[in-house]
């Protein structure tokens, strides 16, 4: 049973329970009334509709799991990065586990803020880019499955959408588009100045990082996270392209934007970067979608280098794959609160001098084991 | 030299990572965070921190001292009738104002007032923060000598020693510290301004050469303004010996003044005030209390 099957089981239960209404109505109500309700009866339990709101389900789901898992991780960020410099991290809201509760605190304090849009700002723009930001962090979501039998399917077999990992960069490469609008937009000129570094940030890690998964892609012989997952299942690819995952991983941090590669979100120099006019809930949202990129990156690491949900049988498959998913945002996290930020022009020099031929140097790693034939 | 040894990128990288890592295995996994969770756990202060104040109505005498040295007028004489006591006269703190500088406590020379490590004053209500004798009484210092509370620690630094290292600048919380530079050493060594030490021993902790030791004090820091008395001015009429809150002054009788009356009897013999300066406080009252300029103090306001 996969998760489109078990949605499919709850939503058919669920018609037929409403049905035995509709049906009873139909019985007892006279004439086109009750030709009305059997009629809606039947309708519902078609299987076109029943599968949309299997979809709808999964996809509730999956957001749930990714929302809890996004809570989670800015725990563990501020927690870790507490007690990396020597002080208790959140510790009140929720003592009795560890200050979880902070999160949410913090949440229900973004809610009751004001939002404001600045009087210069141009509306549409403005409005426009939080939404792009986060629908495509989500729609990334949406590819990504946690284990073989647990994620978004719109059939019986299982499997997601063919070329899901080509689709989920696809979608991860949307956000700088999203932070120039909404940087340009608010009229400010911090925030246009993160936006512009977004764009020039984007140049410098993107290529180097679609070479190392090109060289996945070549050693498994798949375009999808399924195909790649278990193409892994004798050697994570993490140990033949050791170089591509180290290549991979400071790509990824450029791409989550997170410490050493912030620079549209430079609070040093740049107040708040491109989310300086944002406020309340709208704000909240950024900070969320930023930690659920930093999610989505840990996924895709996993996915990609670490075997996905490959491992000792004890442990359920979605569960190996959080662990592992979570280990490669405690590394990044620690690399983020250890490290100072990068200039613009060393963050060119980093992407285009060092990574760029480390990358293609992993390509051709990839392409010689591939010729080799141990693949 | 560490310094100047060339790091590539991956050691720039992995060399801070080593450090925190470092870190969130001393603060997370063996011991705890250095921070204290405040309402919960509250650091262990030294005992001559400078908090809420308290005041010893038995040994207090009502001189007005701490009143007058207050640098921001926060305290106030009141009146009271005590059944042990009398009449008496004692200060009142507004803590609002007060910024625990110690002042009072080290002109008050019956040591009647103290300071406690108690530090939580604040209040919703501006009045409640005003704290009047009653309040401030606690008599339990009454018992002990004196020179029990006038005896303070102080760091005491042993200069063939010291090696200029600034450690002990850089631990002391009250920044009382300061390296100064000595010429005919070459070497700065540290110098320590002792109303502002609290006594907290860290820099003691902290010396590696263990050049510094605490040492017993009973020293006062501040001269006492002594009453001038003008003989031909005065008029005995005992005011100042009334006002005299150390029954440092006494009327003596001027022998050769009494004046043969009609009667054939003697008048009463001139007085005159007699001053005992080893119980003087230096207050001033019998100057504010004289109307016929007979007292004079210089530093004391009218």
């Amino acid at each position: 049973m996969n998760l489109y099957t078990f949605s499919y089981g709850i939503i058919h239960w669920l018609v037929d329970l409403v049905n035995h209404l509709w049906y009873w109505l139909g019985h007892v109500l006279p004439w086109w009334f009750g030709d009305f309700f059997n009629a809606a009866g039947g309708l519902a339990a078609s299987h076109g509709n029943i599968a949309v709101f299997a979809i709808l389900l999964e996809v509730i789901i999956i957001l749930i799991v990714a929302v809890i898992n996004v809570l989670n991780f800015i725990w563990i960020d501020r927690k870790y990065m507490g007690r990396m410099f020597d002080f208790y991290g959140p510790y009140y809201v929720g003592y009795r586990i560890g200050g979880w509760l902070q999160n949410i605190a913090d949440g229900i304090k973004l809610f009751v803020k004001e939002i404001i849009t600045p009087a210069k700002a141009d509306k549409l723009g403005f409005y426009i880019g939080p939404v792009i930001f986060i629908s495509s962090s989500f729609l990334a979501l949406s590819t990504i499955p946690l284990g073989r039998n647990f994620g978004i399917s719109t059939n019986a077999s299982g499997m997601g959408v063919p070329a899901s990992a080509l689709i989920a960069f696809a979608f991860f490469a949307i956000a700088p588009f999203s932070i120039l609008i909404s940087g340009w937009s608010s009229n400010n000129k911090y925030t246009l100045i993160g936006g512009m570094r977004s764009a020039a940030q984007m140049m410098s890690y993107e290529i180097p990082m679609l070479l190392t998964v090109a060289s996945v892609f070549l050693l498994a012989g798949s375009f999808d996270f399924m195909g790649i997952v278990s193409a892994q299942r004798d050697i994570w690819f993490a140990i033949p392209l050791a170089l591509g995952f180290v290549v991979f991983l400071v790509c990824l941090v450029a791409e989550v934007e997170i410490q050493p590669f912030d620079l549209p979100e430079a609070e040093a120099e740049l107040v708040e970067g491109w989310t300086t006019e944002y406020s309340g809930m709208r704000f909240g949202f950024f900070m969320m979608s930023s930690y659920l990129r930093g999610y989505i990156g840990g996924a895709f690491a996993t996915a990609l280098f670490l075997g996905g949900w490959h491992g000792p049988s004890l442990i359920p498959e979605p569960i190996w794959f959080l662990i592992k998913a979570y280990i490669v945002f405690v590394v990044i996290e620690w690399m983020r609160w250890s490290n100072p930020r990068v200039r613009v022009d060393q963050l060119l020099n980093i992407g285009w001098k060092r990574l760029m031929p480390l990358a293609v140097l992993n390509l051709l790693i990839a392409a010689s084991l591939k010729t080799m034939g141990w693949f | 030299m560490a310094y100047k040894k060339r790091l590539g990128s991956f050691g720039f990288v992995l060399r801070p990572m080593r450090r925190t890592g470092g870190q969130v295995w001393q603060s997370l996994i063996v011991g705890k965070p250095n921070t204290v969770l405040y309402p919960y756990q509250k650091l262990n202060l030294p005992p001559t921190y400078r908090g809420k104040h308290t005041l010893d109505f038995k040994r207090c005498i009502g001189c007005s001292n701490c009143v007058q040295i207050c640098p921001n007028d926060c305290m106030w004489m009141e009146k009271l009738e005590d059944p042990e006591l009398g009449k008496i006269e004692r200060p009142g703190i507004d803590m609002g104002r007060c910024m625990f500088c110690g002042l009072c406590v080290e002109v008050c020379p019956t040591v009647a007032i103290h300071e406690t490590v108690e530090f939580e004053l604040a209040d919703r209500n501006r009045d409640r923060i005003k704290f009047g004798p009653k309040e401030l009484r606690d008599d339990s210092y009454a018992d002990r000598i004196v020179e029990e509370r006038q005896k303070r620690q102080v760091p005491v630094l042993d200069l063939d020693k010291c090696t200029g290292c600034e450690k002990c600048a850089g631990e002391c919380p009250e920044m009382c510290i300061a390296m100064m530079p000595i010429e005919a050493v070459g070497k700065a060594k540290p110098e320590i301004t002792l109303p502002k030490c609290t006594a907290c021993e860290k820099c003691i902790v902290a010396c590696p050469e263990k050049a510094l030791t605490m040492k017993d004090m009973y020293e006062s820091y501040f001269e006492m303004p002594e009453p001038r008395f003008i003989v031909k001015n005065c008029t005995g009429c005992t005011a100042c010996a009334k006002a005299c809150p150390a029954d440092a002054i006494y009327m003596m009788d001027m022998p050769g003044t009494e004046k043969a009356l009609k009667d054939g009897k003697k008048s009463k013999p001139k007085k005159r005030a007699v001053f005992v300066f080893e119980k003087c406080v230096g207050c001033g009252k019998c100057f504010r209390a004289c109307r016929f300029s007979a007292i004079e103090m210089p530093g004391v306001k009218k």
